[in-house]
C-alpha cells in the first residue's frame, strides 16, 4: 500500500465510518443491547457521521487529491476516496441515521438493527472503494438483508420473491461484466470484444439494480412488501449509480470521459423517470406512491450522470443527494403514520390532519422539498438538470421537466388524500415522539440549509465532476460577468474573485491557488495589491495552465490520478499561448 | 449565497444609515425580509407543536406587512424624488457552475414599487380582517403562516431583477394558493379545488421553467439587466427576436395558468372553496394578476415579438368574453365574483397585448382594490341587500338590460346552454385529454401490480391457483 503520512487521517476517519457500524452489529447480534438496540446504533452512526463530515471537511479544505490505496485491479483502486466519496459518504450516514432514529420500536429488534448496521458498514465500504471484485461483494452484502426482511415480513413474500429474482441477475450480469473488464480493459487503447461486452454486462446490471425499465417492477414492489426502512436503505444511497459513475467514467477510448454504455442507459433512465412520475399519478396507496417516485427519482440521477458537462453531472449528484433525503423523510413520516394508523390508502381521502397535524406538516415539506421548492436542494438539483439537459438534448430537457411536473402533482394528491377528508374524531391523536421529531427536523434542516446555501456542495461537486469527465473546469470569462469592473488606476491587482472557487482575476486573467490568494473557498478583497513575480505568487495556477514552478514555492497540488486540468509542462507559457490553450480545452457546448 | 455574501448583505443593511445610494437596497432587502421573518416566526413555534397566540400571530404578520408597506412607501417616495430611475439590488450570486449564474438580484422602479405597495397594503388588511374572522378557527396558525408564505413571494416575485429569482417567488405562490384553496380539508370539494389549482400552475409552470433555461443558454444570464434595457415601460429588448419570440410564448404560457386564461381557467371558481379573506387577496387580486405583473415585467421582450403579442389579445379576449358569458348564469355570489375577476383578467391581457402597459397596471391595482373589496363583503352580501332594500323603501330591482339582449333570442338561448356547460372547457379539458390519459395510467398501473403478482408467485403456486380457478368455474 502507498500510504504517505499526511494520508493516515483520512485513512482513519475511513476507517471509523466503516468499522463503527460494523462494530456496532456485531455487538448487537450477539445480544448485546437487547433491551435498547436503538441506541448503540445512534451512537455508532454519529460516529460514522462525524468520521465522513470529517473526510468531507479535510477534502474540502486541503489539497483535493484523490487517495487511492491498495490494489489496483479493473481500473479501480481498492480504497478510492475523491470528491464523489467526500459528498455521498456523509449523506448515506445522515440518511442511515435517520432511519434508526425513526423506525417504530417493535420493528427494531436485535436482528434487524444488526441487519441495518450491517448494510450500512456495507454501503460505506462501497462507496469508499473502485475495486471491482469489492464492487461486487458489495453488492451482494446488500442484497441479503434486504432479501431476508422483506422475507419476513408478512405479506412480503411476493416482493421478496420479485427481490430475489432481479438481484440475483443483476449480481450475475455484474459478476460476469466484470470479469470480462478485468481481461480485456475498456479503458485501456485497443479493447476488445470482450471488454466492450463485458461493460455492456455491467451496464445490464446497472439497469436492474436501479430499476430501470423494464426492469423496474422491483421498486415500488419493495416498498410495498418490505418494511420502509429495508426500502430506503436499499434504493436511497444508490449503489447502482455509484457503479456506473466508477466503472463508467474516464474510458480512454470515449473522448468524452463517458462510457457509451453510460449514454444508452441515461436514455432509458429519462424514460424511466417520467413512467414512474406518470405511475405516481394513479398509485393507490402510499407505499406505491412513495416507490414509483423513489423509482423515478432515482432514474433522474442516471439520466444526469451521462451528461458531457460538469452542469450536468453536478444536477446529477445534487438530485442524488436532494431526492435521497427528501424521499427518506417523505417514507419515514408515512412509516411513522402508519405504525399509528395502519396502512394508508389513496382511494379516498383519510382524514388523517386532525390526528397527526405535526407529521402532516413534516410530510407536506418533505414532498415540497423533493419536487424542486426554492430553498431547498432540489430546487438547485432541478434547475442544474434542466439546464444542462436541455443544454444538451432538447428531448431529454423535456422529459426531465415532465418527470418534474408529473412527481409534483403526485406528492400534493398524496397529501390532500392521506391527511385530508372528513376527520376521525373519535380516533387517538397521534403525537410525534422526541427521536422523531429530532430526526425529522434534523433531515429538513439539512435540505434547506443545503437549499439555502449551495455554493459549497456545487463547487465541490463541480470539481468533482470535472475530474470525473477529465475535462478542466470551465473558467469564467471575466467579461461575461455583468459587473465586471475594472478598477481605475490600473496597476496590477485583484479586480474580481470568484464566488465559489475563490479563484482571482489579475491583469485579465483568472488564476487559482496563488498561496497569496488563499486556497480555493476563500475570498480576498477587490483591489489588493498582487505581484505576480514574488515567490508567494509564483505558486499560482492560472486555469488550466500553470504560470511558474518556482523553487521556493511551494509546488501546485496535482491529483495522483490521471492529470486533471494542470499540465505537466511546469514553465511559463506565453499569454498567446495560454489563452490559446484555454479556448481549446474548454469543453464544446 | 456564500457566507461572504451573506457578511456583504449584513454590511450592506448597516451602511444604509451611512449612505444615501444605499437606502433604496435597504429598503428592498426590507420588504423581503420582514414577511420572512414572520413566515419564521409563526411557522416555527407551530412547527415544535407550540403555536403562537392568535393575538401575537395576527400582530406579528400584520406588523411585517405593515413594514414592508411603510419600507415600499418610502420607496416610492425615493424612486419618484429619482425620476423612477431603476435601482439594482445586487445581493450575490447564489450558486454557480462554469458559465451558469443564479445570481439574487432585485429591482426597484416605477413597476415594481407601486404593485409592492399596494400589494403589501392589501395583505396588511387582509390581515386584520383574517385576524377576526377566522377567530377560533381550527387553522387559524395555518391560514397566516401560508399568508406570510404569500406574501414573501409576492414580493419576490414582483421585486425580482433575474428570473431566477422570479420563479422562486412563483413557486411560493402557486403552494400558498394550492394550500389555502384546501385549507378547508375535511370537505372533499375543497380538496379537488386545490389539486386542480396545482395541477394547472405546474402545468404552466412548464413555461416559466423552460424560459428561464432558454434565457441562461442564449445570454449566459437570468438578469433582467441582459434582457432590456432602460426605464419601465420603455425598456429596449437586448435579445435577438428569434429568442424574444420564443421566450415571449413560454412566458404567455405559465401566465395564463396563474391568471386563469382560458384554457386554463377552470381551477378559478373553485378556488373560491378557500376561506374568503384567502379568496380576496389570491382570486381578486394579487395572484390573479401574477400573470399579468411577469408580462408587465418582460414587456420589452413582448415588444420584439409580436406573435406573442397576437396570442395575449387572442387568449385575453377570448377569456374575457367566455367569462363575461359564464358569469351572468352562476348561482352563487364567489363563483359570479372569480368570473368577474377572470373578466377583468383577460382584458389586461388584451391591453399589455396592444402595448397599453401602464393603463394595464392602472386597471391591476384599481380592479384589485374593488375585487377584493368586493369578496371580502361577499358573505355578508345578504345582510348587505337587506339593508339597502330597507333605505329604498322596497326591492330596488335586477339590472334588466345587457349587450346580450341585442341578440336575436334563439341565439340568446344557445349561448345560456353553453354559459351553463362554462363554455365546454371542462367537458373538452376531462372528456378528452384529462381522462383518456388518467385511464390508461390507471391501465398501466393494474398490468404492473399484474406482472408483480405473477412474478413473484412460485410456479407451482401458480399452477394450483390456476387449477382451483378452473375448477371453481367448472363447479359454477
Amino acid at each position: 500500500m502507498n500510504l504517505d503520512a499526511h494520508d493516515i487521517p483520512l485513512v482513519a476517519a475511513l476507517a471509523a465510518t466503516i468499522l463503527a457500524p460494523l462494530a456496532a452489529a456485531l455487538h448487537v447480534a450477539r445480544g448485546g443491547s437487547q433491551v435498547d438496540p436503538r441506541r448503540p446504533a445512534i451512537i455508532s452512526l454519529l460516529v460514522a457521521l462525524a468520521a465522513s463530515l470529517t473526510i468531507t471537511r479535510a477534502w474540502m479544505s486541503g489539497p483535493e487529491v484523490t487517495l487511492e490505496l491498495g490494489q489496483r485491479l479493473g481500473g479501480g483502486f481498492l480504497v478510492h476516496v475523491d470528491g464523489v466519496t467526500a459528498v455521498l459518504l456523509p449523506f448515506v450516514a445522515i440518511v442511515e441515521l435517520a432511519i434508526v432514529m425513526m423506525a417504530p420500536k417493535r420493528f427494531l429488534d436485535g436482528p434487524a438493527t444488526s441487519r441495518i448496521l450491517l448494510g450500512a458498514a456495507t454501503t460505506f465500504a462501497l462507496f469508499s472503494t473502485a475495486h471491482p471484485l469489492v464492487l461486487i461483494m458489495a453488492w451482494v452484502v446488500t442484497a441479503l438483508p434486504t432479501w431476508w426482511s422483506t422475507r419476513a415480513t408478512p405479506g412480503g413474500q411476493t416482493a421478496a420473491r420479485v427481490y430475489a429474482i432481479m438481484m440475483t441477475l443483476a449480481v450475475a450480469c455484474m459478476a460476469v461484466g466484470t470479469v470480462m473488464m478485468i481481461v480485456d480493459p475498456p479503458w485501456e487503447p485497443g479493447v476488445g470484444a470482450l471488454g466492450t461486452a463485458g461493460g455492456w454486462f455491467v451496464a445490464l446490471a446497472v439497469l436492474v439494480r436501479k430499476g430501470i425499465v423494464p426492469f423496474h417492477s422491483w421498486y415500488p414492489a419493495l416498498y410495498r412488501g418490505a418494511p420502509m426502512s429495508t426500502a430506503l436503505a436499499a434504493t436511497v444511497p444508490q449503489i447502482a449509480s455509484y457503479t456506473a459513475v466508477r466503472l463508467f467514467f474516464g474510458h480512454a477510448d470515449h473522448g468524452d470521459g463517458v462510457g457509451a454504455e453510460l449514454v444508452v442507459l441515461s436514455q432509458l433512465a429519462l424514460l424511466t423517470a417520467t413512467y414512474g412520475a406518470a405511475l405516481a399519478l394513479v398509485q393507490r396507496d402510499l407505499r406505491g406512491l412513495v416507490g414509483t417516485l423513489a423509482m423515478s427519482q432515482s432514474a433522474l440521477v442516471l439520466a444526469g450522470l451521462a451528461g458531457k458537462l460538469p452542469m450536468e453531472l453536478n444536477g446529477a449528484f445534487c438530485t442524488w443527494i436532494s431526492s435521497g433525503l427528501a424521499l427518506t423523510g417523505l417514507g419515514l413520516v408515512g412509516w411513522a403514520l402508519e405504525s399509528r394508523a395502519g396502512p394508508l390508502s389513496l382511494e379516498t381521502p383519510q382524514g388523517r390532519f386532525a390526528d397527526a397535524p405535526l407529521l402532516a406538516a413534516f410530510f407536506l415539506l418533505f414532498g415540497l422539498a423533493s419536487i424542486g421548492l426554492p430553498g431547498t436542494l432540489s430546487f438547485v438539483a432541478d434547475d442544474l438538470l434542466v439546464s444542462g439537459s436541455l443544454d444538451e438534448q432538447l428531448h431529454a430537457g423535456l422529459l426531465v421537466i415532465a418527470a418534474t411536473v408529473l412527481s409534483a402533482i403526485s406528492v400534493m394528491r398524496g397529501w390532500f388524500m392521506v391527511f385530508g377528508g372528513p376527520a376521525n374524531l373519535d380516533g387517538p391523536r397521534h403525537h410525534v415522539l422526541p427521536r422523531e421529531r429530532i430526526a425529522l427536523t434534523a433531515l429538513l434542516a439539512t435540505i434547506v440549509l443545503l437549499g439555502l446555501w449551495p455554493a459549497p456542495l456545487v463547487r465541490e461537486l463541480e470539481r468533482a465532476g470535472s475530474e470525473l469527465l477529465g475535462v478542466p473546469l470551465e473558467p469564467r470569462d471575466p467579461a461575461a460577468s455583468p459587473r465586471y469592473e475594472k478598477p481605475a488606476g490600473g496597476g496590477t491587482s485583484i479586480d474580481e474573485v470568484g464566488t465559489i472557487t475563490g479563484d482571482v482575476l489579475v491583469g485579465g486573467e483568472w488564476l487559482r491557488g496563488c498561496a497569496g490568494a488563499g486556497l480555493p473557498g476563500e475570498m480576498k478583497d477587490l483591489d489588493q495589491p498582487v505581484d505576480p513575480q514574488s515567490p508567494r505568487e509564483q505558486s499560482c495556477t492560472s486555469v488550466g495552465h500553470p504560470i511558474a514552478a518556482a523553487t521556493t514555492a511551494p509546488s501546485a497540488p496535482t491529483s495522483r490520478a490521471s492529470a486533471s486540468f494542470i499540465s505537466a509542462s511546469g514553465s511559463i507559457p506565453s499569454p498567446a499561448s495560454r489563452s490559446a490553450s484555454r479556448s481549446s480545452s474548454m469543453p464544446a457546448g | 449565497m456564500t457566507i461572504p455574501g451573506a457578511g456583504r448583505l449584513v454590511g450592506l443593511l448597516a451602511a444604509t444609515f451611512a449612505s444615501a445610494h444605499n437606502i433604496v437596497a435597504a429598503l428592498v432587502v426590507l420588504q423581503l425580509a420582514a414577511p420572512a421573518a414572520s413566515l419564521v416566526l409563526v411557522g416555527l413555534p407551530a412547527l415544535l407543536d407550540r403555536p403562537l397566540s392568535e393575538r401575537a400571530t395576527t400582530r406579528l404578520v400584520g406588523s411585517a406587512f405593515t413594514v414592508a408597506f411603510l419600507a415600499g412607501l418610502a420607496m416610492f417616495a425615493v424612486l419618484s424624488a429619482r425620476g423612477f430611475a431603476p435601482e439594482q439590488v445586487h445581493l450575490g450570486t447564489w450558486f454557480s457552475v462554469g458559465h451558469h449564474d443564479a445570481t439574487i438580484d432585485l429591482v426597484a422602479d416605477g413597476l415594481s414599487v407601486p404593485y409592492v405597495c399596494f400589494s403589501t397594503g392589501l395583505c396588511a388588511l387582509v390581515n386584520a380582517f383574517a385576524g377576526k374572522y377566522l377567530h377560533r378557527e381550527p387553522g387559524f396558525t395555518r391560514f397566516f403562516v401560508l399568508l406570510s408564505l404569500f406574501g414573501t413571494g409576492m414580493n419576490l416575485m414582483v421585486l425580482a431583477g433575474s428570473i431566477d429569482v422570479l420563479f422562486a417567488g412563483w413557486e411560493f405562490l402557486g403552494i400558498s394558493s394550492t394550500m389555502l384553496i384546501g385549507f378547508f380539508h375535511e370537505r372533499t370539494n375543497a380538496l379537488k379545488a386545490a389539486l386542480r389549482a396545482f395541477t394547472t400552475y405546474r402545468i404552466c409552470d412548464v413555461g416559466l421553467l423552460a424560459a428561464g433555461v432558454m434565457i441562461h443558454r442564449d445570454v449566459g444570464s437570468g438578469d433582467f439587466e441582459r434582457l432590456f434595457g432602460g426605464v419601465w415601460p420603455h425598456a429596449e429588448c437586448l435579445v435577438s427576436p428569434g429568442t424574444a419570440t420564443l421566450v415571449s410564448l413560454l412566458l404567455v404560457f405559465a401566465a395564463m395558468g396563474k391568471s386563469g386564461q382560458v384554457p386554463f381557467s377552470n381551477w378559478l371558481p373553485r378556488a373560491m372553496e378557500g376561506p374568503t379573506p384567502s379568496s380576496a387577496i389570491f382570486y381578486g387580486a394579487l395572484s390573479i394578476h401574477a400573470g399579468a405583473y411577469l408580462l408587465l415585467r418582460c414587456e420589452a421582450l413582448l415588444d420584439a415579438a409580436w406573435l406573442a403579442r397576437l396570442a395575449l389579445v387572442a387568449i385575453g379576449a377570448g377569456t374575457a368574453v367566455h367569462a363575461a358569458l359564464v358569469g351572468r348564469v352562476q348561482t352563487d355570489l364567489k363563483s359570479m365574483l372569480a368570473y368577474a375577476s377572470m373578466t377583468q383578467a383577460g382584458i389586461i391581457f388584451v391591453e399589455i397585448g396592444i402595448g397599453l402597459r401602464v393603463v394595464a397596471l392602472v386597471h391591476i391595482v384599481s380592479h384589485a382594490i374593488l375585487r377584493s373589496l368586493q369578496i371580502l363583503r361577499s358573505p355578508s352580501a345578504l345582510h348587505d341587500r337587506h339593508e339597502l332594500e330597507a333605505a329604498l323603501g322596497g326591492h330596488p330591482g335586477a339590472a334588466s338590460w345587457s349587450v346580450v339582449n341585442l341578440l336575436p333570442e334563439h341565439v340568446q338561448r344557445r349561448l345560456y346552454r353553453v354559459a351553463l356547460d362554462r363554455g365546454f372547457e371542462e367537458l373538452v379539458v376531462s372528456r378528452l385529454v384529462v381522462g383518456p390519459v388518467w385511464r390508461s395510467l390507471e391501465r398501466l398501473g393494474q398490468a404492473e401490480l399484474g406482472w408483480i403478482e405473477w412474478l413473484g408467485t412460485r410456479p407451482q403456486d401458480r399452477a394450483r391457483d390456476l387449477a382451483e380457478r378452473r375448477a371453481q368455474g367448472r363447479s359454477r
